[in-house]
């Protein structure tokens, strides 16, 4: 048996959001309106959060919804110690990468937008949030093949870090894809972001076996979304 | 150690302390090397530049007059861009595609035994080296891919912005795994494809996964392939955070001004180094890490530079003392050069190993960067050259006097580390060993 386990997980979707204890909730009803119709404007961090956070607001949304997922395992990063905040590795997935911020520096070029405009600016948010320093890795999977989780696994079979965060966020326009992509390679747009925290077997009570799943089928699974996971997936959020 | 519990029903251990080389792991060997830079096409003319510390950059014109801080760089010659699309018609408006097809095509052709059919105007091309041995004895299925890029097909989505014409191909290269997909195909590379996309670290960490793919025993052969453009997209961006200097870069200069973009591919194919019979390169330590302080800055403390070089020479089993080359970052720009001159001091002390940078030979190739750096490293190695600093004028008095300004031989260039830090805080290091010489 692996030593390591997942220790929490998170989902967020256009079917609601939680974590492995608290099962997916139903938006609050002033955003769940929006956020189905893919108006993440909508999204604020006080939506679902108390904590502070001054920098949300100049955010791009990838970076938004990659930070909430995080928050989301509410794994208690505020109270590691800085040694340990330095063992903390990150590894992004995205497919839809930052395509849709791509598209808003072009439209109007900001300086304050071309920050974001890189798929792995949502890892240097959750990095500076919680102060992790440890191993880093963004990938855009290619035909299917996630590999977070497995990068992850690498990492702490190595010796390489105490834990990871591994976090799946992608947010593509329906018409955008469709402007860019041929019938056949286009996504059907929309948006999710999940997260999971893998570390050594403790004893601990949310500690959960790691299966061979992609990380977003692997969050949806372990916050609830249980046996209907696998159609949800294709049916309602899936981005390719 | 003990675990340090965090939220309820949370709690994360201590990880491995130790050397994490493993006795008896496999040995990764850089086998090939492909090029197109502003220096042309293929290593030659790289490596004559390296020797003459001959820079590379230049005004370029079918960028200039926009507004732009600067259009100096390191732009591919139009003669090379010619070249590439009369070979390939299909994939003309495909520039990214275009760099990284002809590195791959550079790569295959350096590879033990010959190659394949070279990029048109490349040294290799003339001698008309064909397939090689060692890629046609790799199943395609054990043949795999690693693409580094930042931005990949931009030009794409600056098109069709401008409601231009463009190809479907150039489009669907817009999303840097589709063009690894198709650079795959295009190879015949079966094997496993990933792609990764993390600011200027990427050809770092693409070397990195490609290394584990063979390491982990899931590829034989595996081309990593950095490639990004001299784009609108990148020039507006860096004009308006105002870090080009108009004059080209001077990377840890006292008068230094800022970077010089640049735009190009590197490809190294990586294999067992049982597979090989001549001395070679090795990869035998990577590191990286985040300095959890700022987006489009570096830390000033050069700490998280400093982690991911401990990291890389911890997983090469290998003391700071025993590195005799350091291939820097060196941007160019103020704030970057002072936190590798503090991360270099922080990791070997008083007696820190020559280091120089290549920015000046063709500009920030960001996601090409790690790959055409590496490369660099190489003919070093090779050579048994310590590279200069193209661009270099006057020396910073606050960065290690062991700065390279021009380039010297060297007595004995066995240990290397290369390193590279990027947007969002992010860091990584190679340690690399030569066996020759």
């Amino acid at each position: 048996m692996s030593q390591f386990a997942i220790l929490a997980a998170s989902f967020m979707g256009r079917e609601g959001c939680g974590n492995d204890r608290t099962g997916l909730r139903p938006w609050p009803a002033e955003v769940s309106g929006p956020l189905e119709r893919g108006e993440l404007e909508a999204l604020r961090w006080s939506t679902l959060f108390d904590s502070e956070t001054s920098r949300f607001g100049r955010m791009d949304m990838l970076s938004r919804l990659g930070l909430m997922a995080v928050e989301l395992l509410d794994a208690g990063f505020e109270t590691l110690e800085a040694a340990r905040r330095d063992e903390v590795g990150v590894c992004v997935e995205t497919r839809s990468g930052c395509t849709a911020t791509d598209d808003l520096f072009l439209q109007m070029p900001l300086a304050s937008t071309f920050a974001y405009t890189l798929p792995s600016t949502v890892l240097g948010e959750i990095c500076i949030r919680h102060r992790f320093r440890g191993p880093v890795l963004c990938l855009l999977p290619v035909s299917g093949q996630g590999g977070s989780v497995e990068t992850a696994l690498g990492w702490l079979n190595r010796g390489e870090a105490g834990a990871c965060v591994c976090v799946s966020c992608d947010l593509m326009d329906k018409r955008f894809a469709a402007s860019m992509l041929s019938p056949h390679d286009a996504p059907s747009g929309g948006w999710q972001s999940c997260a999971v925290l893998i570390g050594r077997r403790t004893g601990a009570r949310r500690g959960q076996p790691w299966r061979p799943e992609p990380l977003p089928r692997l969050a949806r699974l372990l916050v609830g979304l249980g046996g209907d996971a696998r159609g949800a997936e294709q049916n309602s959020s899936s981005l390719w | 150690m003990d675990p340090a519990v965090t939220a309820p029903g949370v709690s994360i251990a201590a990880g491995g302390g130790e050397s994490s080389r493993r006795p008896g792991a496999t040995s990764v060997a850089i086998a090939a090397s492909g090029e197109v830079t502003a220096l042309g096409l293929g290593r030659e003319r790289l490596e004559q530049a390296v020797r003459a510390n001959a820079g590379g950059l230049r005004d370029c014109p079918r960028l200039a007059g926009k507004g732009y801080q600067s259009t100096v760089g390191g732009y591919v010659p139009d003669e090379v861009w010619r070249s590439l699309r009369e070979r390939d018609p299909a994939h003309a408006d495909a520039p990214a595609f275009l760099l990284a097809d002809a590195a791959l095509r550079e790569a295959r052709a350096d590879l033990p035994g010959g190659g394949c059919q070279a990029a048109p105007g490349s040294p290799n091309a003339r001698t008309g080296r064909r397939d090689s041995s060692l890629f046609d004895s790799v199943p395609a299925s054990r043949r795999g891919l690693v693409l580094s890029t930042t931005k990949a097909e931009i030009t794409a989505l600056e098109s069709a912005i401008r409601r231009q014409p463009g190809s479907e191909v150039a489009r669907r290269h817009l999303f840097p795994a589709l063009l690894a997909a198709d650079l795959g195909a295009a190879h015949d590379i079966a094997g496993p494809v990933q792609c990764v996309s993390i600011a200027c670290v990427s050809g770092l960490l693409a070397i990195q996964q490609g290394a584990l793919l063979i390491e982990e025993d899931k590829a034989d052969l595996v081309f990593v392939i950095g490639v990004d453009l001299f784009s609108d997209f990148v020039l507006s961006g860096f004009t308006m955070l105002r870090s080009l200097d108009p004059g080209g870069c001077r990377p840890f200069d006292a008068g230094r001004n800022g970077l010089s973009l640049g735009e190009g591919a590197g490809a190294v194919a990586l294999a067992r180094r049982d597979a090989l019979a001549s001395p070679a390169l090795l990869v035998t330590g990577w590191g990286s890490s985040n300095d959890a302080n700022h987006l489009t800055g570096p830390s000033r403390d050069g700490s998280g530079l400093a982690l991911a070089m401990h990291r890389a020479l911890k997983k090469a089993g290998v003391a700071p003392r025993a590195i005799d080359f350091v291939h820097a970052h060196g941007t160019g720009t103020s704030y970057n050069d002072a936190m590798e001159g503090l991360a270099l001091r922080s990791v070997f002390g008083a007696e820190v190993p020559p280091y120089c940078s290549s920015k000046g030979l063709f500009g920030h190739t960001l996601g090409a960067a790690g790959l055409l750096e590496t490369i660099v490293c190489l003919i070093a190695a090779r050579q048994q050259l310590l590279p200069g600093t193209p661009g270099l004028r006057s020396p910073d008095p606050a960065v290690p006097d062991s700065l390279l300004q021009k380039p010297r031989p060297a007595r004995s260039l066995r240990r290397l580390l290369k390193i590279n830090a990027g947007f969002g805080g992010v860091n990584a290091a190679l340690a690399l060993e030569w066996e020759g010489g």
